[in-house]
């Protein structure tokens, strides 16, 4: 828990992409381009700007399957990854866990909000509110 | 009386008369710890009394730091957004005047749509820009109507009494069930406000509906048991169709509430009437309900209190776990 608060304090700060690593938004800019590539793909679109080492690449894509952000599939030998997202979702979700991460960072704060829990809100409640929204009730 | 009110009302009753009956005991059973700690005789009745000095111990010392918790995490947040603060804009200082809530506002310059009611004194209502951005001028009011209850009740002021109350009364769990229930209610009674002033439920719904999360897959339909709304659903309810949040405790905190209770006046007054030493039996009971009752709301409030409330990322927002779906 601890790492999650700590990585939500540092995207507070540095805003949507601070949960990745310089390399890893590299690698991610990348896959959203291409849509999907594989591991070699990745190093030669970055031999351009950015030579970095076969192994490198491997081990931030690998990463970025074991967080979820990749999806990949077999292809003989190789890996072919694809983003698991949109660049427009990665970007929602994010914001989505930051505005949860707002009042669970802070913990106990003393505050009586508008918007208050920030919590679930399953689908009948959704279309209910969004009927009466748009009645003169 | 409104709902809320009530509550808080219910839960200071609650509150002070514990606090009383746990203070007379404390005042019975001192001088008996005392005569333990310096090296006097260890009969029963004074092992008990120690038992429940420890108890008494650990609740002033959560009371306090649940009380330090909330003021440092408030002041923290607050540091935090206000060094983001903006000017307010001439269309929302036009709102807020009209509703007499001039110099009240404070807007911070953030994407996330929020508003909250915060301080204790003199309490002030912050919205983001993100939140102004989304809302016409009638959503707006609504915000405000609803934030302008939270101002004038002092409610920020509210829920740390009623958590300090929480923590320190531990062994009378019910006082915490009462706050959560407080705590949906001061929503529904600001809403309500809001709802009154504005002669219709339409803005306030749709302010509501602007700036909920995104979806969550989970489909449980309206007619689920009321415990396990989340606020924001409790209020769509109410706003829906009145349906009010009942009142519902649990059984087992009410049991272990009163059996603690009742066991700590038992421990206060025979004590203090016979001061010879008590019997074996007429000890074992009250101590024992006493101590379930402090193990079982000792394990809630220092999760509490001591741990942060992270229920929400552990079930929903890890930042990449596994894909869901």
């Amino acid at each position: 828990m601890p790492d999650d608060v700590r990585r939500l304090k540092r995207a507070r700060r540095d805003g949507p992409n601070a949960f990745l690593g310089p390399l890893e938004t590299a690698v991610m800019d990348r896959l959203w381009k291409r849509k999907q590539a594989t591991v070699r793909d990745v190093v030669d679109d970055l031999a351009k700007s950015r030579p970095l080492a076969y192994t490198t690449v491997m081990t931030i894509m690998t990463r970025l399957h074991a967080k979820g952000l990749l999806v990949r599939d077999r292809d003989g030998k190789t890996y072919v990854y694809r983003p698991a997202f949109t660049r427009d979702e990665h970007r929602a979700r994010l914001s989505q866990d930051l505005v949860r991460g707002l009042v669970d960072e802070f913990g106990d704060v003393a505050l009586a909000q508008f918007t208050a829990e920030l919590d679930s809100v399953d689908a009948s409640h959704r279309a209910a509110l969004r009927r009466i929204a748009g009645s003169d009730k | 009386m409104r709902t809320a009110d009530r509550a808080f009302g219910l839960l200071v009753l609650l509150a002070l008369g514990s606090s009383a009956l746990l203070i007379t005991l404390l005042a019975a059973l001192l001088p008996r710890g005392f005569a333990v700690v310096t090296g006097g005789t260890a009969d029963i009745a004074s092992v008990v009394a120690v038992l429940v000095l420890i108890l008494a111990t650990f609740g002033v010392t959560l009371g306090l730091a649940s009380l330090f918790r909330q003021l440092l995490a408030t002041l923290s947040l607050i540091r935090t957004l206000l060094s983001r603060r903006v000017t307010v804009s001439r269309r929302v200082g036009d709102v807020a005047a009209r509703l007499e809530l001039a110099g009240r506002i404070d807007v911070v310059r953030d994407p996330r749509p929020f508003s909250f009611c915060y301080w204790f004194r003199r309490p002030r209502i912050c919205l983001s820009t993100g939140l102004i951005r989304r809302l016409d001028d009638a959503e707006l009011r609504a915000v405000l109507l609803h934030e302008r209850y939270h101002l004038r009740q002092r409610d920020p002021l509210r829920l740390v009494i009623a958590r300090y109350f929480a923590a320190g009364l531990y062994v009378v769990p019910v006082v915490e069930e009462l706050v959560e229930y407080y705590t949906v209610q001061k929503e529904v009674a600001a809403d309500q406000a809001a709802v009154r002033a504005m002669g219709g439920v339409r803005e306030l719904a749709s302010a509501l509906f602007k700036v909920l999360p995104d979806a969550d897959d989970v489909d449980l339909g309206l007619l689920v048991p009321v415990g396990s709304l989340s606020v924001t659903e409790a209020r769509i309810e109410q706003l829906v169709d009145g349906r009010a949040v009942p009142l519902a405790l649990s059984r087992a905190s009410v049991a272990l509430s009163g059996g603690a209770l009742a066991a700590a006046a038992v421990l206060a007054f025979a004590d203090g009437l016979h001061p010879a030493p008590l019997t074996l039996p007429a000890l074992l009971g009250p101590a024992s309900l006493l101590l379930a009752a402090a193990a079982s709301g000792a394990a809630h409030q220092v999760r509490l209190v001591v741990l942060r409330p992270s229920h929400s990322y552990e079930s929903t927002s890890l930042p990449f776990g596994p894909r869901t779906r």
